[in-house]
């Protein structure tokens, strides 16, 4: 039985902005999966909207401590993948409509 | 805890100088042109030449050479190999600058002294290029094109120094030999090959652009490179077809560039047209009526058509490249520094509330302005518009200062 919800984890995410556009990871369709096992320990799989991000590390750490406010989280992974890679068609319509994609 | 290292952000006050002294440089270079008449207009009049400089290093390569701090490590995916060698280089860029710049005006006497300053400020950059450039595992093509730009770069400034040594008298070389290959060395192979490789990380980066072919770019890398080559070998052995060649080369491969960036520009999905978006369209605009104008040149074979390409070449297309990116990397650094220790622990602002709306539209509409209106009094030897080009640029410099300094400073 897993300690927090795909969803749960999510919206925990959804409070980091990318102060560039000014969205959140998750309605940018960076965050692809998220899961947890039943001590609280938390895997998330994510992206960046681009390689060369100049605050790929800091990302993560916003991350992190987003997910270290659920409550009796223990450890967090976070894996960058880029495959596939990210692309405007992976996030929300309101972004798409607010860029004007 | 994720360690947070500031590899990809070198400190602000490492980066502020340049950017600073490089936009006062830009008011340096629009007050200058009211000293201009129609009858300076020559590629051999010392005064050209002096604002020549006065623009591209002052403004250009100061800011490049800025901008390249924060960018390298974001382009190479690795931290600099000493990112404290930039706090040696802007005074010494400074220094060489105005050296070159009054003794071209001047005094002949002064010229050696600026170049080997100049040249010292550059090798400490390209060294320490080479040298971050030397802990990547492996090269990508935007990778590569830091190191041949850095490596015409090298060469540039040795032929430059060698006619500032000629200029003075203290050596005796053929400067008309060595004066092309300077010139396409460091236009074509650094501050071009530069801007290739570079915007394709960042365009993309800030319009979101994805899945589009760098063939065109490989394209324009490889043609922009053997053109150098080519120029230089036709100006050593003065070889005038070689040089023919060469510029028809030099011209295809900036329009496949700009081909490229048409097609990134074309397949955004981030479609607003903030002071970033307009300032590159402006910029890229120019790089086409250049080649346009550069291209009549040779039918029509009127110095002041060149002029007039290279007018809109610098202040046109360097100008509005440089200082649209500035709207994008100042903030980000700002914010970097100031802001990002506080997210999740109040307010901060977005990137772009620390943008002065007023003042960034006002510097894009004067500088426009200013441009084409120089653009025109150039093509036809018109003193009075040269005069009113040069008010617009002074104001769009001004507030383009006010810009720069606004965000600095910003407080939320």
């Amino acid at each position: 039985m897993a300690m927090f919800t795909k969803d749960e984890i999510f919206q925990a995410v959804s409070t980091v902005v990318d102060p560039e556009v000014g969205f959140n990871l998750v309605e940018m369709g960076l965050i692809y999966d998220a899961s947890s096992d039943d001590e609280g320990n938390v895997k998330v799989t994510m992206t960046l909207s681009t390689r060369a991000c100049p605050l790929h590390q800091m990302i993560l750490q916003w991350v992190k401590e987003a997910i270290e406010k659920l409550p009796n989280v223990k450890e967090i992974d976070i894996e960058v993948v880029w495959e596939p890679a990210w692309n405007i068609s992976m996030a929300d319509d309101n972004v798409k409509k607010a860029l004007g994609a | 805890m994720f360690k947070i290292s500031q590899d990809f952000a070198p400190p602000f006050k490492l980066i502020a100088p340049f950017f600073i002294l490089g936009s006062l440089f830009y008011l340096f270079s629009s007050l200058y042109l009211f000293s201009f008449s129609v009858d300076d207009f020559s590629f051999a009049d010392p005064k050209v030449i002096s604002f020549a400089h006065l623009f591209l290093l002052g403004f250009v390569m100061m800011i490049i050479f800025g901008a390249m701090a924060q960018l390298v490590p974001v382009v190479l995916e690795v931290g600099h190999f000493g990112v404290e060698l930039f706090y040696a280089i802007w005074p010494l860029l400074l220094i060489g600058t105005l050296l070159m710049v009054f003794g071209f005006l001047y005094s002949s006497a002064l010229l050696p002294y600026g170049g080997v300053v100049v040249l010292t400020s550059m090798m400490i950059f390209v060294g320490e290029i080479f040298l971050t450039i030397a802990k990547v595992k492996k090269l990508t093509l935007v990778m590569s094109s830091v190191l041949i730009s850095n490596t015409f770069l090298f060469f540039g400034i040795i032929f430059g120094l060698l006619m500032a040594l000629s200029y003075a008298g203290t050596i005796s070389v053929d400067i008309s030999s060595l004066l092309k290959a300077h010139i396409f060395a460091v236009l074509g192979g650094y501050i071009s090959i530069t801007i290739m490789g570079l915007s394709i990380v960042l365009i993309p980066m800030f319009t979101l652009s994805h899945s589009f072919s760098l063939r065109p770019l490989e394209i324009s890398i490889s043609l922009m490179s053997v053109t150098v080559v080519l120029a230089i070998l036709a100006s050593f052995f003065h070889l005038e077809w070689l040089s023919i060649i060469s510029y028809i080369l030099a011209i295809v491969a900036m329009l496949v560039y700009a081909y490229l960036i048409y097609i990134i520009y074309r397949i955004r999905p981030r479609k607003e047209n903030d002071i970033y978006a307009i300032s590159l369209m402006f910029s890229y605009s120019s790089l086409l009526v250049s080649i346009i104008v550069a291209l009549l040149y040779f039918v029509v074979g009127k110095e002041n058509y060149l002029l007039a390409s290279m007018w809109l070449l610098f202040f046109g297309f360097f100008g509005f490249l440089i200082t649209g990116h500035i709207y994008k990397i100042i903030p980000f650094l700002v914010w970097f520094e100031r802001f990002s220790p506080l997210v999740g622990k109040q307010k901060i602002p977005m990137l772009v509330d620390m943008i002065p709306q007023k003042s960034s539209q006002a510097q894009f509409i004067f500088c426009a302005l200013g441009v084409s209106l120089v653009a025109i009094a150039i093509l036809f030897n018109s003193n009075a518009l040269i005069g009113a080009g040069a008010s617009f640029l002074v104001m769009g410099a001004l507030a383009f200062i006010r810009s720069v300094l606004y965000m600095i400073n910003f407080k939320n």
